[in-house]
């Protein structure tokens, strides 16, 4: 009797254990389609997908639109997917410490989208691709592989760019530089009044700076040579020209950077900024958010800027950062994720998502835009100044290089001096190189 | 379980033994007679068997727990350390000892090595002895309000590695921080550092947390085990006039050690986790990584990098090094136990 007591708890415990294991079950019965999307809670919040979500499903009553979403979706959506349980919308961008997107990427595992660009809108007249700003889609960024498939869908753009305080330089009478050596001439006006001219948050905030810089020095062509890891691209003037101006700028870098250009202290570096203490970062339009409950100088006002030309009336580029949309391979309901994806560039999602200041990558947002972006926006209207868009290309996992950290991380010893420019271009070259090998 | 009142010697009136081993035992010491000898040798088997039984089915979910989240997952390292897998695709290559033999190329992976070892030695060598003394002082000098003392040096303990890392993020702030600003108060502005900034020194401002946050369970745990060591052999070495700090070395140090040689090994093994987790709370391995270990590494490969096998092989190193480093010190620590 108590043995088959025993025995019966044992089987209740290790049923309850797997039961607990394998939650979740199958989605599309009574006829329904169960769409699962996953996303990324950002700056914008999540407000905005409730929303989208409910007006998608009250026009498509066949489909019921599952949102997961999280500020750590990765770590949610992964053990799901590696058990083969995969979402079959996901909106997260790249450059995250998970970089979910990345390796998704490199394993080629991502559903190719190009057919979305000739769908017609849920509603509207227009294509996907006709709504879509030029130039938006063909770069590294949304067909990662350099050909002309698209894997990855514009979601929203941002500009990046120097930030600085508009009210300190009208106070001051300075005028916010042109090119790089008005840079370095107002650097050296604004160290007489014990101002530093550059500061950055965390060296990885140095994305937005070195590819527009790369572009302005060398052109599209050269940006594109480095991000394609061309054989010795780092051993061109281009390259030493680009990574001397850094160097120099680097030499300008408030004291306090390093040591609070960590995850726990970055605000303190952006902090900088506000208190008048630094005249420029690396930086996108978040911060107005993140920074929103700061205190700062008299009559702080946010304002943006293109790198400076590096010669006068050159070329000036601006890092856009695009958030992705994308669907797995291995994802159930791909039609349905699709026909989601089309409908999220409709003017009704724009509008919801403008609402939250995410903005989307579509003709006519500017109109829907808040009064402090459009002041952000106004950068690309400029006609010496262009997107750029993109990242460096994906190759197949090469253990123990990432070219991101060689590229950004080692501005932390550039400004502390543990190492020295000719160091940190044999590095990249070495890192470019190995990249190549395994891309080719 | 039924009970036994305990019948009187050489009773033969055991009928009703009840289905306790522990009874089944009593029984057969305290009755001789033939019947119940018998009785009891005739079920002794038979009870032994369900007994495992009991014990087995007992022991399963905890075995099975084990298995699947202990056991599995370790054997996958060692097995994962030899492809090549970006951690999704369904295409694993198999390189056998690649990702090893890059290891040794890979300088950020020596770097981190070399760092682990660093920490591992300074603060695994500073608890230990201010534990050992702090232990000391508050068991043997009655010192006053000890009980405060020994929950402030335990209360870090208790606090999470985020608190923690916020916690010094301002002691080391390099402008309004509490470290600089007191030694610009001693008019010693010399000493001032970037703590989290200077490549050389960030290292140990990392490892002066983990002490922090150390320091008081080991403490607590030394003063456990020295306030069983009698008060006689004190009284007795005072007599003969040693020293204080001869009655610590004489005394104190040869009797706990069988617990200093244990608190010796578990520190070793969780410092290897407390460095991965501070560090990525503190510094992110920054700057530049100067303060990488090598668990903030493998998760950098793993998966930042999505090179999965090449992180699994860190994972290999760091299990067989903690394993020889345990197994050396608990080795050279091992002595003749002394009862007092």
């Amino acid at each position: 009797m108590r043995r088959s007591l025993v025995l019966t708890g044992t089987a209740v415990t290790v049923l309850g254990l797997l039961a607990g294991c394998s939650a979740g079950g199958s989605g599309s019965d009574s006829g329904r389609t169960t769409l699962k999307v996953a996303a990324l809670e950002g700056g914008y919040g999540r407000d905005m997908y409730t929303q989208v979500i409910k007006a998608y499903e009250a026009s498509h009553p066949d489909i019921d639109v599952q949102l997961q979403i999280s500020k750590s979706i990765e770590d949610e959506i992964t053990p799901n997917m590696k058990a083969g349980r995969y979402p079959d919308v996901v909106v997260l961008g790249q450059g995250r410490k998970a970089a979910l997107t990345e390796t998704l990427v490199k394993d080629k595992a991502l559903e190719d989208l190009t057919p979305v660009l000739k769908e017609r809108i849920p509603g509207e007249d227009t294509t996907v691709g006709d709504k879509l700003t030029e130039g938006i889609v063909g770069n590294l960024n949304t067909n990662p592989y350099g050909t002309d498939q698209t894997y990855l869908m514009p979601m929203y753009y941002a500009p990046t760019g120097l930030f600085y305080n508009k009210g300190l330089f009208e106070e001051k009478g300075w005028k916010v530089p042109g090119t790089w050596d008005e840079m370095f001439a107002l650097g050296d006006t604004a160290k007489k009044q014990g101002i530093p001219l550059f500061t950055y948050p965390t060296a990885g905030y140095l994305d937005s700076y070195f590819f527009a810089l790369l572009a302005d020095v060398g052109g599209e062509r050269f940006y594109t040579d480095v991000m394609t890891y061309k054989k010795d691209v780092w051993k061109t003037a281009n390259a030493r020209k680009a990574l001397d101006i850094t160097t120099e700028l680097l030499g300008h870098a408030a004291p306090a950077t390093v040591g609070y250009a960590n995850e726990q202290d970055f605000t303190k570096n952006q902090q900088l900024v506000l208190d008048d203490k630094a005249l420029f970062m690396p930086n996108g339009t978040w911060i107005v958010g993140e920074m929103a409950e700061a205190p700062r100088a008299d009559g702080f006002q946010w304002g943006l800027t293109p790198l400076p030309a590096v010669t006068t009336g050159g070329k000036r580029y601006i890092t856009t950062s695009v958030e992705s949309v994308w669907v797995p391979t291995a994802a159930q309901n791909k039609d349905a994720a699709k026909e989601f994806i089309a409908y999220l560039y409709s003017d009704e999602a724009a509008k919801i998502f403008a609402k939250s200041n995410a903005i989307q990558p579509v003709e006519g947002i500017a109109g829907s835009l808040s009064a402090e972006n459009v002041e952000f926006y106004k950068v690309y209207e400029d006609p010496s100044v262009a997107a750029l868009v993109g990242g460096f290309a994906s190759t197949a996992p090469v253990e123990g290089v990432d070219i991101k950290a060689t590229l950004f991380d080692t501005a932390n010893s550039i400004i502390s001096g543990d190492t020295t420019e000719d160091r940190w271009r044999a590095a990249l070259n070495e890192a470019s190189e190995k990249l190549r090998q395994a891309g080719g | 379980m039924t009970t036994l009142s305990t019948p009187p010697p050489g009773s033969t009136n055991r009928t009703s033994a009840s289905s306790d081993a522990s009874d089944v035992f009593e029984a057969s010491k305290q009755a001789p007679s033939a019947a119940s000898s018998r009785r009891g040798v005739a079920r002794v088997p038979v009870r032994r068997r369900g007994d495992t039984r009991f014990v087995l089915a007992c022991l399963l979910p905890a075995l099975v727990l084990f298995a699947v989240f202990m056991a599995v997952p370790t054997v996958n390292v060692f097995r994962m350390s030899l492809y090549t897998w970006s951690g999704f695709s369904p295409d694993m290559r198999f390189v056998g000892l690649d990702n090893f033999r890059r290891l040794f190329d890979d300088d950020q992976f020596v770097r981190a090595f070399q760092n682990t070892v660093a920490l591992l030695v300074v603060v695994t060598v500073v608890t230990m002895g201010m534990g050992l003394f702090l232990a000391a002082i508050m068991t043997r000098q009655r010192l006053r309000g000890r009980n405060l003392y020994r929950f402030v040096l335990y209360i870090p303990n208790v606090l999470s590695v985020v608190v923690i890392a916020a916690t010094f993020s301002a002691v080391y702030d390099q402008e309004n921080g509490l470290l600089n600003g007191a030694l610009r108060l001693l008019s010693l502005d010399g000493l001032q550092q970037v703590w989290l900034g200077n490549q050389k020194v960030v290292l140990y401002s990392v490892a002066i947390a983990m002490l922090w946050q150390s320091l008081g369970y080991y403490m607590v745990l030394y003063m456990a085990s020295m306030s069983s060591v009698p008060e006689e052999l004190y009284e007795a070495s005072a007599l003969d006039g040693a020293s204080a700090a001869r009655q610590f070395f004489a005394i104190t140090l040869p009797l706990i050690w069988q617990s200093l040689s244990t608190t010796l090994t578990f520190f070793i093994m969780s410092a290897v986790n407390l460095s991965f987790v501070l560090v990525r709370a503190m510094t992110g391995g920054g700057p530049d990584g100067s303060s990488e270990v090598l668990l903030s590494y493998m998760y950098k490969q793993a998966y930042t990098n999505s090179s999965y096998g090449y992180g699994m092989a860190i994972g290999v190193v760091i299990f067989a090094f903690s394993f020889l480093v345990s197994l050396l010190v608990s080795r050279a620590t091992r002595r003749e136990p002394l009862q007092f």
